[in-house]
């Protein structure tokens, strides 16, 4: 051994030696921020074969002598800076330059997120989920994960399909951008939950406003960005599994992610999800035909490194959701004893079956990316994506028809953008695009059934432009504007009575193409010029207060649901009818943000308003009787509406002391560290919305809702960590008198005139969530164990499209495992 | 040896670069298909629901209840007609048919729901006293159908009788709406008197 080492010694030294009279070349040159080409001190020059680290000077420059002739590694590093390895060659005295890039969050190697209110350096309102909270909802929705944020609820249809609603708004409101891609996957449907699996997901940013223009200036509601996991330049491999069982519902789900990087830029990316419930169970009955099927598989590849890459990226979604059997009905009479009956009027054994009615939807989409940085000024970026969404809808039919997709609609996209930021100065950062959309909706005809969404090609092209400025350490402003042009050109057929009922025939006759039996062809077509601005200012106090104000306008233009629609409803049993004349909807937002941090407490407070005109809703027009029976009709309207409230977020950390088992430098000293113990956090959402036009509320507006939660830390042993949280929903009291009569031959022959009452709001409900969670192996691993509503409470939910049918589901035992590597 | 991979990757990169507006220009255009779009018939489409009565006693004594929505979901009311006289004391033979008159030819739906039987039937309600209605068909399972019926009337009367096709009811039931659950395919009144 000790041989070994001396003989070890005596050849170093040998080779020292015997190259030393020949090595006096010297390397020298400056070490410069790519950026802005700033000269960069206390930069660290490690030369491999020396062993031996240089410094830069103030002014970046280094000086590396004692050289030989030869090849030489060297690896730079700099506070905040990603290591930079350069292999050279040297036969003479040399001069190397060398540029690294110190803007940590644009590179992109860590992703550490401090807290949920990490967005320091915009005015808008904005809440992250966080990759650990992403992992706990594994077998849940994305609109699950969404609802946990203050101010985003669900807009539920029975307990798969989750639509998030931000401030108020949802569907075509809010846009849903999947890894740069905004995702079209008829979002306009009431029904139509994102196709997106969320496990994809690393983490997730929510802005409550119109300000993201980049992804489009339609968004009144707001944005809610997914964003996949980071690249990192280093050969590792990274990922996740998690297995996640439930009871109720008696099913589970497994999903992996595997993401492997390369020093040299590559990189491959995998996740792959499968998803499998029975029927869901309330706490009397079972909620026959709930249940679900869902795979996900996404797959990318790609090359990057901070001046240039690419990457192409495929994902591929499909579901297979089973609709509560009794919420379908055939009239109004069916839908009053549905609501008189207090349950479902089917109740079957439990099934893991999906039988219609049901909805089967399927999204692949393709993406490529590029981008190149310039040094001293920034990045340009071009992305191309083509999206292939299919969505079928099955009710229960009669005859050959058994089996037969009601709706089957083929939705393709494809997208253009060309994206540009500066980011090289020091006080301001600009931000431009232009991007083009083309859409072709493709409904299938032969499903034998009236299209609810007509043949359409839409275009869409636009662009923005948009700048951050931080004049000091203690302000931010940003502003930015946007313009897009759509167009929507239309086929559709109409019947020939609903045309002239609706007086199209004298407005729009300019559209009639032809007629065929009692029905009219029509070719509408429409342009919609649309302007999106944003402005905003944040003032820092310290560390920890900030103040942020924002305001942000954008026009909406009507969706092909809302010009087009035409036709039954079965799961309201309502006739809904679009209107050709919309005109686009303007909103005026005004967000608040006030955020601080006072010791162990941290809270925002997020007020707003938002003030919509020609606000585009369904408004109840009269009753039509058809050989089914009576039918409530329902229209598109605009009216103006005007939306305020409030968020609130708190948290609170308990610590404790406890002696530490490290550290000590003699035997006699007593040293503590501090731990966590118990940490409080608190959620409050309450909005107020109301037709402003005819003075009464606005229909869907979420209830006043809060949720608490409390963790209590390394209890008994470490690691071990037990959780108890709260959601108190109250009822909604403020609410549209949708209701109307009908008559249903009672059961002795006589017509009794019923009032449906579809407006009232179900009575105020508290739930209780208990979970404990054990991490372990250096907290690689961890096992959750929960049990949602506790108390096996029955409730219903005013945001749920099924509350007419079947309580909301009652208990529920997860066991879920998470292997981080 | 590691420069030359970058440089080789360079390449390829500017080349990828390069070819992807090329990629997507050739996507954008090549996508569209200009299909004519079809009209879409409601195959299921129940139009009329027709009542036939016929004297057991005397075959020219036939009354007809109908009633016709030709625009199914459109906006216009289902039209009624009453022909015919119901007598006093006398027993009918009933038979009801759903059709779907919106197509040419028309198409008989009463047969998917005889096929269908056991996921199918025909209500009849009626506020007429001493009017009795009795379904003398059944579906393959033995229970109830109502395709097929009789009418035994009394004394003189007015009010109105409704006929309810329910799909998938609870089979077999105590013959109330309340009682049989389902969905409603079609749902009738019309005003029955007796004379």
């Amino acid at each position: 051994m000790f041989t070994k080492q001396l003989v070890a010694i005596a050849v170093f030294l040998s080779f020292c030696f015997s190259n030393a009279q020949e090595c006096t070349l010297v390397l020298q040159g400056k070490v410069i921020d790519f950026h802005d080409s700033k000269p960069l001190e206390l930069a660290q020059i490690y030369v491999v074969q020396l062993q031996k680290t240089y410094i830069s000077n103030a002014d970046g420059s280094y000086k590396i002598s004692g050289l030989c002739p030869g090849t030489y590694d060297i690896n730079v590093s700099h506070y905040d800076c990603e290591t930079k390895k350069i292999t050279f060659e040297i036969g003479q005295n040399r001069t190397l330059n060398i540029s690294l890039e110190h803007h940590i969050s644009e590179l992109e190697t860590v992703n550490v997120l401090a807290d949920v209110h990490d967005n320091h350096a915009s005015t808008q309102s904005s809440t992250r989920i966080n990759a650990e909270k992403i992992q706990e909802y594994s077998g849940g929705s994305l609109g699950d994960a969404l609802a946990t944020v203050p101010g985003v609820s669900s807009l539920k249809t029975g307990n798969s399909v989750v639509k998030p609603v931000v401030h108020g708004l949802y569907g075509s409101r809010v846009a849903i951008v999947n890894d740069g891609l905004r995702q079209q996957d008829q979002e306009w449907g009431v029904e139509h939950a994102p196709n997106i699996d969320l496990n994809t997901a690393s983490n997730i940013q929510i802005i409550k406003g119109a300000s993201a223009l980049r992804y489009g200036g339609d968004a009144i509601g707001g944005t809610i960005l997914i964003e996949p996991a980071r690249v990192i330049s280093k050969d590792t491999l990274r990922g996740h599994a998690i297995l996640q069982g439930q009871t109720n519902g008696r099913g589970g789900s497994a999903t992996t992610t595997i993401n492997k990087y390369r020093a040299s830029g590559w990189y491959q990316q995998a996740t792959l999800t499968y998803k499998k419930l029975g029927d869901f169970e309330a706490p009397d009955y079972v909620l026959s035909n709930t249940g679900s099927e869902t795979a996900a598989v996404n797959l990318g590849v790609g090359f990057k490194t901070f001046e240039y890459g690419a990457s192409a990226k495929y994902s591929f979604y499909n579901s297979d959701i089973g609709i509560l059997r009794a919420s379908h009905i055939g009239n109004a009479g069916d839908l009053v004893r549905s609501i008189n009956s207090r349950q479902p009027l089917i109740i079957n054994e439990f099934t893991y079956d999906i039988d219609a009615p049901k909805q089967q939807v399927a999204h692949h989409g393709l993406q490529f990316n590029v981008f190149k940085r310039f040094a001293g000024l920034g990045k340009l970026s071009m992305d191309y994506s083509f999206q292939f969404n299919n969505r079928k809808e099955f009710d229960i039919r009669r005859g050959a028809n058994v089996g037969l997709a009601s709706l089957d609609i083929d939705l393709q996209t494809q997208n253009i953008s060309l994206y540009g930021i500066a980011d090289a100065f020091e006080n301001t950062t600009y931000e431009a695009g232009i991007d083009y959309m083309n859409q072709l909706n493709r409904p299938n005809a032969a499903t034998g059934v009236r299209r609810l969404i007509p043949d359409y090609d839409a275009n869409k092209i636009g662009a923005f432009a948009s700048l951050t400025h931080e004049p000091s350490e203690k302000w931010v402003l940003d502003a930015g504007m946007r313009y897009d042009r759509y167009d929507i050109n239309a086929t559709k057929f109409y019947l020939q009575s609903r045309w002239e009922d609706l007086g199209y025939e004298v407005q729009f006759a300019a559209f009639e193409i032809g007629e065929q039996g009692n029905q009219i062809l029509t070719n509408p077509a429409f342009q919609y010029d649309l302007f999106a601005f944003t402005a905003g200012a944040k003032y820092l106090w310290d560390r920890h207060y900030d103040l942020a104000l924002n305001l942000s306008s954008a026009n909406r233009a009507p969706n092909p649901s809302e010009l087009f629609s035409d036709g039954l409803h079965h799961a309201l049993a309502t006739i809904e009818l679009g209107r050709l004349d919309l005109k686009k909807e303007q909103s005026y937002k005004v967000n608040a943000t006030f955020h601080g941090n006072e010791g162990d407490l941290d809270f925002e407070i997020n007020p707003y308003m938002n003030f919509v005109t020609d606000f585009i809703q369904l408004i109840p027009t009269g009753i039509e009787t058809t050989i089914r029976g009576a039918f409530p009709v329902f229209q598109y309207e605009q009216i103006n509406a005007r939306l305020y409230g409030v968020d609130v977020h708190a948290s609170y950390d308990f610590w404790t002391k406890r002696p530490a088992k490290e550290m000590k430098t003699n035997p006699d000293e007593i040293v503590d560290e501090l731990t966590k113990l118990v940490s409080l956090e608190s959620n409050i959402s309450y909005i107020h919305g109301t037709d402003s036009s005819n003075g009464i509320p606005l229909i869907d507006m979420p209830p006043f809702q809060m949720e608490t939660q409390l963790i209590w830390y390394n209890a008994f042993v470490k690691r071990l960590d037990f959780r108890l949280a709260n959601q108190t929903v109250l009822q909604q009291n403020r609410f549209p008198n949708n209701n109307y009569d009908v008559s249903i031959p009672d059961d002795q022959g006589q017509l009794i005139t019923s009032t449906v009452d579809i407006s009232s709001t179900p009575a105020a409900y508290s739930l209780w969530n208990v979970g404990v969670s054990y991490a372990f192996a250096k907290a690689n691993t961890k096992i959750n164990l929960s049990t949602n509503n506790l108390f096996n409470t029955q409730y219903r939910n005013y945001l749920n499209r099924q509350r007419f049918y079947a309580n909301e589901v009652g208990r529920d035992i997860q066991l879920q495992i998470i292997y981080n590597f | 040896m590691k420069t030359m991979k970058t440089m080789k990757t360079m390449k390829t990169m500017k080349k990828s670069i390069l070819a992807l507006p090329l990629v997507a220009v050739f996507f954008m255009t090549s996508c569209t298909d200009d299909d004519p779009v079809t009209i879409i018939n409601e195959e299921e489409l129940i139009t009329t629901v027709e009542l036939e009565l016929t004297n057991s006693t005397d075959a020219t004594n036939v009354v007809l209840f109908k009633s016709v929505d030709i625009d199914g979901e459109g906006p216009d009311d289902p039209v009624i007609t009453i022909t015919g006289t119901v007598n006093t004391n006398s027993t009918y033979l009933g038979e009801v048919r759903f059709l779907n008159e919106s197509i040419a030819p028309s198409e008989d739906i009463t047969e998917e729901v005889i096929e269908e039987s056991n996921e199918h039937e025909v209500f009849y309600i009626t506020s007429v006293n001493e009017l009795t209605i009795t379904k003398t068909d059944v579906d393959n399972n033995g229970n109830p159908l109502g395709v097929v019926t009789s009418f035994q009337t009394g004394a003189v009367g007015t009010g109105t009788l409704t006929v309810v096709l329910r799909h998938e009811p609870t089979k077999p039931n105590d013959n109330t709406l309340s009682g049989a659950g389902g969905e409603t395919d079609a749902e009738v009144s019309f005003t029955f008197e007796v004379e």
